[in-house]
């Protein structure tokens, strides 16, 4: 289809067929680069403290790698989150969980908190009462990093914090639980190793990559896509966007619209499912214009 | 237990001020070389200032 192709005669459930049968070109593809992706990216992490401990890398070196690394921990999940790499009842559903649960640890992200939490994101998007993620609203981009920051302190309602009341409004006092041992295992483990002399490799591998992680992916796969003015509603309420770092460097957010049309589309396949959709997306109005 | 852990996550920035501030705060010093005034040791120091943010951020429910 013409990305330029006007389609805004077409009927609603014209409009709704096209899109489907281009969604489905590009659903069940097996996302190899993210199951690679999720083992490798916590595969460097890990060897971090070794290498930087025994002397092999400067520990500037192994900031930088560490803050690479927790940054891109959460995709990989996403995918899984979304039962990209294989749907319940399976034969690879295993890999699927797996990659759901480890590809988050060093973001003390627990799997069960990011599935549920994020399901409740899509199904309720930009609602200021029930999206879960609906804290990072914020008018321009430095009150986005300054709002992910201050959503992360001890007494503030927003981020993470926000997920706990999620959780028991859906009744998951297990998750609950869980993430609160996470909790206890993240801090336990810092202080562990700060009281053992590695207080500088423990900020600089761990505390501080986590906090600079935290906010780049809140702003790029929260703040960016659903700010600023985006509505609800399921054209409404998100939108493609140019980052002056490319799609790469925003995580592959800039074709965040189709994500949230079609959740199931490995975020691979968004870029080329978001050129093939353009002309109905802007038959229904999206906030495409940027791209 | 649950009693506990909400004790424990309530107090939680004191317990990082002491827990890791105040032991990054020292070792930082000593990688840093520097000499602290009234004969204080680093640790002394990173009790303080741990202990005094940690207080803080325990008051004002946030760090920054």
């Amino acid at each position: 289809m013409s990305p330029t192709k006007d389609l805004s005669q077409l009927s609603d459930a014209e409009l709704m067929r096209m899109e489907r049968e281009i969604a489905a070109r590009h659903l069940d593809k097996f996302p190899y680069f993210a199951v690679i992706w999720a083992f490798t990216n916590l595969a460097v992490w890990l060897a971090l403290w070794p290498l930087v401990f025994m002397g092999v890398i400067p520990l500037w070196l192994g900031f930088i790698i560490a803050s690479c690394n927790i940054t891109l921990s959460y995709l990989p999940s996403h995918e899984a989150q979304h039962d990209i790499i294989a749907k319940p009842g399976t034969k690879l559903r295993w890999l699927n969980q797996l990659v759901g649960h480890i590809s988050t640890i060093p973001l003390v992200l627990p799997y069960r908190v990011a599935k549920i939490t994020h399901m409740e994101h899509h199904k309720h998007a930009n609602d200021a009462d029930l999206d879960p993620d609906y804290s990072t609203h914020a008018d321009g981009p430095l009150q986005a990093i300054w709002k992910s920051l201050y959503n992360r302190q001890p007494r503030a309602n927003g981020g993470f914090n926000a997920y706990g009341e999620v959780l028991m409004r859906k009744g998951r006092m297990d998750v609950v639980f869980e993430s609160v041992l996470w909790q206890i295992a993240y801090f336990g483990i810092l202080f562990a190793l700060a009281w053992s002399g590695y207080a500088i490799e423990a900020a600089l591998l761990w505390w501080l990559p986590r906090h600079i992680a935290l906010t780049y992916i809140q702003y790029y796969l929260s703040w960016a896509p659903h700010n600023p003015d985006m509505q609800k509603g399921r054209y409404r309420d998100t939108r493609s966007f140019r980052s002056i770092i490319g799609n790469i460097g925003s995580l592959g957010m800039q074709y965040h619209i189709v994500h949230h049309l079609h959740p199931r589309i490995p975020l691979y396949r968004t870029p080329r499912a978001y050129w093939e959709m353009k002309p109905i997306l802007e038959a229904r109005g999206c906030h495409v214009h940027e791209l | 237990m649950v009693q506990v852990i909400k004790t424990v996550f309530y107090f939680g920035p004191l317990i990082f001020g002491f827990g890791f501030i105040t032991p990054l705060t020292a070792q930082i010093i000593e990688k840093l070389g520097w000499a602290l005034p009234f004969g204080l040791s680093p640790l002394s120091f990173g009790l303080l200032l741990g202990g005094t943010l940690g207080l803080i951020a325990q008051i004002r429910g946030r760090w920054i």
